[in-house]
């Protein structure tokens, strides 16, 4: 299984915390994202994405807490059991 | 009046007399305004080594360069002085609408000198100055105060800034609130007020600001403004969640420092994160500070019917997990209590977190507690009460909290506990985990803060670009960048925030259009060097020595959880490289040359 959560803007838009989907061979992270949409009706991948499907300026998803700017980017390979956080941009201080 | 056409107004408050001085056009390049130019002056009236609760120490107020004007977030002022807890030169920062009628009163900063041998308060409006008694609020908290204040001047679009109880009794870590809910917090500045027997200022005022090309500052505006609201971090992600957006992207990231950062992670963080303010209906709407497009602040309403602004990811880390506190409630009651007190809402939760772990580990005894909840991490009723205690200075315990964790752990004979730089508390994020903005808070010029170079934004949030928090490579001149540029934003009198969205062209395009000025981007980025360079050769005449660029002993042993389990942060690696980028010795001394290079010779 693949454990999502979601958080700030995402968690108030689709009024849920997470979601497990079951772990698909050669998964990634652009295509578990697709596979996200394809189960929630809410649209939510532009408050991640730009439109040509790179990440925005700001986004941030973490695989079992690690960034995945400093992985694969959108190719990150995910592996059985991991947990994927999904944050749109936010800032503060 | 022109923007660069400015008049200080000088206070003496031992003999109730007040003058005006024009403001040297060439300073203004130098320094911009605000904190650049405040502490210009402050460095020039002031003896380094001046006990900051004496009446030899001034009090600067003063707004940013562009303060009062139409640029986006132009409501900034800032509160030089130097610091009770720290020793350091301090500059506190705060938004709300204050900053903005000071400037419509004519005047660009207020130096306030000398000791009242009464309460007063002081009324500026249109270039004029009373002295006024203000034994009726002494003693107050700031809302009433505020409220009697603005009844008695009878002015509905004066604005007040005072101190609570707190710096009444000269708590080490009293603010200044002004609108009852912004503050210059940190550092201890409302201290240095109520050491002056100064309660408040009112301000009120007519004037409007001339350009010298108003055309090409109004359209530099509108190019910013527009900037700022397409950016997805300040045109959605601040103005939906607020500065509180934070909590859970820090806490995921195993940098949310918990139980006085004993940890990295907190369990709770689900229930006291931006996203519950929403689900539990505290939420009532969004606000913004003056010529704000952002609008991060937010207007809170709790069951028991406090209303209040707040509380800010920093407030509610604070009183949350830094003291095990899962109790969304009883966070914005403390915050609501600081705000009311005048207490720092920073350095009071970490000051509570500090005797949680002092109490828990024996060395607070029980009896000092008096009638007080038992200091246990965790115990919500126990952050309210305590907050209490610290802002009205009172009870053993509360004596020694108002004076700042350092001052507290050191007098029950354990300093190590208290997580401070310089003796000012450290903010909601561990520098185990981001190696950057670690470098920053052992080099801040104010103490252990994390507004005075965000590396987190870079480190972090991806913005302007994704750095990795473990690496060293690089970042001594990214933090060096980010300081300056943070000089330069403060003495423009904008809010960091903008720096989101915009870069260091943005800014120049601002001055140069706000100014008259004709400035590259590499001359105004030099402002901002000379600003640091400036706070740090006061510092160090003032005795600080650079020994004291470090970071408590915790920070250099293993994180104990959470994804950056077993990171430390690697100080000794990139302190040396960021002296030799600086163009210091590698004593942290300033040589001669540097500056002359930056005109800071006298």
């Amino acid at each position: 299984m693949i454990k999502i959560r979601f958080f700030t803007l995402l968690q108030l838009l689709l009024n849920r915390k997470e979601l497990e989907l079951p772990y698909i061979p050669e998964e990634t992270i652009r295509t578990l994202l697709e596979r996200i949409q394809t189960q929630i009706e809410t649209r939510f991948l532009h408050k991640l994405l730009q439109e040509q499907g790179n990440l925005k300026i700001g986004t941030i998803i973490l695989v079992n807490g690690r960034n995945i700017h400093h992985l694969q980017k959108m190719n990150t390979p995910l592996s059985d059991g991991d947990e994927v956080a999904l944050f749109p941009p936010g800032g503060g201080g | 009046m022109k923007l660069t056409d400015s008049m200080l107004l000088r206070v003496n408050l031992s003999t109730h007399t007040v003058s005006e001085e024009p403001i040297d056009e060439n300073l203004i390049r130098q320094y911009l305004g605000g904190r650049g130019l405040g502490s210009k002056y402050f460095a020039d009236e002031v003896d380094p080594m001046v006990d900051p609760l004496s009446p030899e120490n001034k009090l600067i107020f003063a707004c940013g360069l562009m303060t009062g004007s139409s640029a986006p977030t132009a409501g900034r002022y800032m509160v030089i002085t130097k610091s009770p807890l720290t020793g350091t030169i301090a500059c506190s920062n705060s938004g709300g609408i204050w900053g903005a009628v000071l400037r419509k009163t004519g005047y660009f900063m207020i130096i306030v000198e000398g000791k009242s041998d009464k309460p007063v308060y002081l009324l500026v409006y249109d270039n004029n100055v009373e002295f006024k008694d203000a034994s009726r609020v002494w003693g107050k908290k700031t809302g009433e105060t505020t409220d009697i204040l603005l009844d008695e001047v009878g002015e509905k679009r004066a604005r007040v800034a005072c101190i609570g109880p707190a710096g009444e009794n000269l708590s080490m870590i009293g603010c200044i609130i002004n609108d009852k809910h912004r503050a210059p917090g940190r550092s201890g500045v409302g201290a240095v007020m109520g050491a002056k027997n100064l309660k408040a200022i009112v301000v009120k005022g007519s004037n409007t600001i001339e350009f010298k090309d108003k055309s090409a500052f109004t359209g530099a505006v509108k190019e910013k403004i527009d900037k700022i609201k397409q950016h997805p971090v300040t045109g959605e992600g601040l103005p939906a969640l607020g500065t509180k957006v934070l909590d859970n992207i820090i806490n995921q990231g195993g940098l949310y420092p918990t139980r006085n950062f004993q940890f990295a992670t907190f369990d709770g963080t689900e229930e006291i994160s931006g996203e519950a303010l929403v689900k539990k209906g505290y939420l009532k709407k969004n606000a913004a500070c003056f010529a704000c497009p952002i609008g991060c602040a937010r207007d809170v309403e709790l069951p028991n019917g406090i209303t209040m602004e707040g509380p800010e990811y920093e407030t509610g880390w604070a009183f949350g997990a830094h003291c095990g506190v899962n109790d969304l409630h009883a966070i914005c009651e403390a915050n609501f209590l600081c705000n009311e007190l005048g207490l720092d809402t920073i350095s009071a939760g970490v000051t509570i977190g500090t005797a949680m772990e002092l109490y828990e580990k024996g060395h607070i005894p029980k009896e000092d507690l008096e009638d007080g909840p038992e200091l246990k991490f965790g115990n919500s009723e126990s952050v309210v009460y305590w907050t209490n205690k610290m802002g009205r200075n009172e009870g053993r315990l509360g004596k020694l909290m108002a004076k700042g964790s350092w001052r507290m752990a050191e007098a029950y004979g354990h300093p190590e506990f208290s997580m401070t730089v310089k003796k000012q508390e450290l903010p909601a994020y561990d520098p185990r985990g981001v190696q950057g903005h670690g470098l920053q808070y052992a080099t801040s010029n104010r103490g252990g803060c994390h507004v005075r170079g965000y590396m987190i934004s870079p480190e972090v949030l991806g913005v302007p670009e994704k750095l990795d928090p473990q690496e060293l490579k690089g970042k001594p001149q990214w933090v060096i960048i980010f300081q300056d540029l943070t000089a330069v934003i403060d003495s423009a009198g904008l809010c960091l925030f903008t720096s989101f969205a915009l870069g260091l062209e943005d800014y120049t395009d601002l001055i140069n259009a706000s100014a008259g000025f004709e400035l590259t981007p590499e001359e105004v980025l030099r402002i901002g060097t000379r600003i640091w360079n400036l706070e740090r050769k006061f510092n160090l005449a003032a005795g600080i020595d650079p020994s004291q660029d470090t970071l408590p002993k915790r920070m250099f042993e293993p994180l104990p959880d959470g994804p950056q389990k077993g990171a430390v942060h690697q100080l000794s690696k990139l302190l040396p490289e960021y002296y030799e980028l600086r163009g210091w010795s590698p004593d942290g001394s300033i040589p001669k040359k540097t500056l002359q290079n930056l005109g800071l010779t006298s």
